[in-house]
């Protein structure tokens, strides 16, 4: 297994929620254990959710990724825990047991920030407008009325 | 074999009832047995892995220069694990998509029986028209001791018109600035009347107001 391992990641998470539907939040990783690239099978988890670890052979990295529908989608920080083959067997062990899985040693846990989608803006511009001719259409006919009276 | 065995149980129909233990009853008794016992031990050996593969766009609208979220899931209907699974999706070209988020080329070490795993990956389009999403490509090891890789392909999204910017802007985008500049024009026919009555009434409420003091 891996001894001092150190993870480097960068992730993505999509801003629009006008043209999605659902939101996708991708993390990448670098594991290096010893300072040597790793090779070895991964596992994740985020928030209690087994996600699928797949590897680039390309870049030599680590992609995780997973879905949320937009509506249901919350912002912040998302953590994301990464166990080698003897600390996800341990957490699947734990979890039959109805035990913590936090106690279990993670290979690292990478942290993946979505800072909301924007699902369009509060008040329809449309409405907006519709509602200050309503209140000029009101003054009006008040101050009418009161000079007539 | 089985067939013919049912099939001759069927022939003897007509023959009168004898006291041989090859009666019409027994010949069905031995077909289902037989039948029941190959079902059984044909799990001895397990059914080689086999993938099922999807590829869905996630997009209510596909907009020039926005996201474009595919998910790929795969799912193992086999016996036993697909090894050394490798996905790509070559229909993106780099002249026409640009990749912002996961990877179009990925490897799955191990997809255990009846598990899947999913795979996401955010593009953006660079040119607007119709695009053709076609399949994805993996190629995967049914067994350990294969000796060749199977290759598969994923399902195809269908053509999708992906709509210029102008457009999507056209319809969507809250247009303050339009609204602002409709503002400062219909404020003439509307702001010189009420500064004129404005005006004239002021000036005669303090011509009002000086009388009465007088």
């Amino acid at each position: 297994s891996c001894s001092s391992p150190r993870l480097t990641s960068t992730s993505f998470t999509t801003l629009d929620g006008t043209i999605l539907t659902n939101i996708a939040y991708v993390s990448q990783f670098k594991l290096s254990c010893d300072g040597e690239p790793a090779d070895i099978p991964l596992y994740a988890e985020v928030g209690g959710k087994p996600l699928s670890v797949v590897k680039s052979k390309e870049t030599n990295e680590y992609v995780v990724s997973w879905l949320e529908e937009t509506k249901k989608a919350p912002r912040g920080n998302f953590e994301i825990k990464v166990y080698d083959d003897e600390g996800y067997a341990a957490v699947r062990k734990a979890q039959r047991n109805g035990e913590d899985t936090s106690a279990v040693q993670t290979v690292g846990v990478v942290v993946l920030y979505h800072p909301g989608a924007y699902t369009g803006p509060w008040i329809n511009s449309e409405l907006a407008a519709v509602i200050v001719a309503f209140g000029v259409l009101y003054y009006a006919v008040t101050t009418k009325t009161k000079l007539e009276a | 074999m089985i067939k013919i065995i049912c099939v001759r149980a069927r022939k003897n129909e007509k023959r009168p009832a004898t006291t041989s233990p090859f009666t019409m009853d027994n010949w069905l008794k031995i077909c289902l047995l037989v039948v029941f016992a190959v079902a059984t031990t044909g799990n001895e050996e397990a059914t080689p892995a086999k993938l099922l593969f999807s590829k869905q766009i996630l997009n209510k609208y596909l907009v020039e220069g926005m996201d474009i979220v595919i998910k790929y899931s795969l799912f193992n209907v086999g016996g036993t694990a697909a090894l050394d699974v490798q996905v790509a999706d070559n229909t993106f070209g780099p002249q026409d998509f640009e990749v912002v988020g996961g990877q179009l080329k990925v490897t799955i070490d191990r997809i255990a029986p009846g598990s899947n795993a999913t795979h996401v990956v955010v593009i953006r389009p660079s040119k607007f028209g119709y695009f053709n999403f076609t399949a994805a490509e993996v190629t995967y090891l049914p067994s350990e001791n294969a000796a060749e890789a199977l290759v598969g392909l994923s399902s195809e999204p269908g053509q999708g018109a992906i709509v210029p910017f102008k457009e999507y802007d056209r319809k969507f985008s809250p247009h303050l600035l339009d609204w602002l500049s409709f503002a400062v024009m219909s404020m003439p026919s509307l702001v010189l009347p009420f500064a004129l009555w404005f005006s004239s009434k002021s000036k005669y409420e303090a011509v009002l107001t000086q009388k009465k003091d007088k």
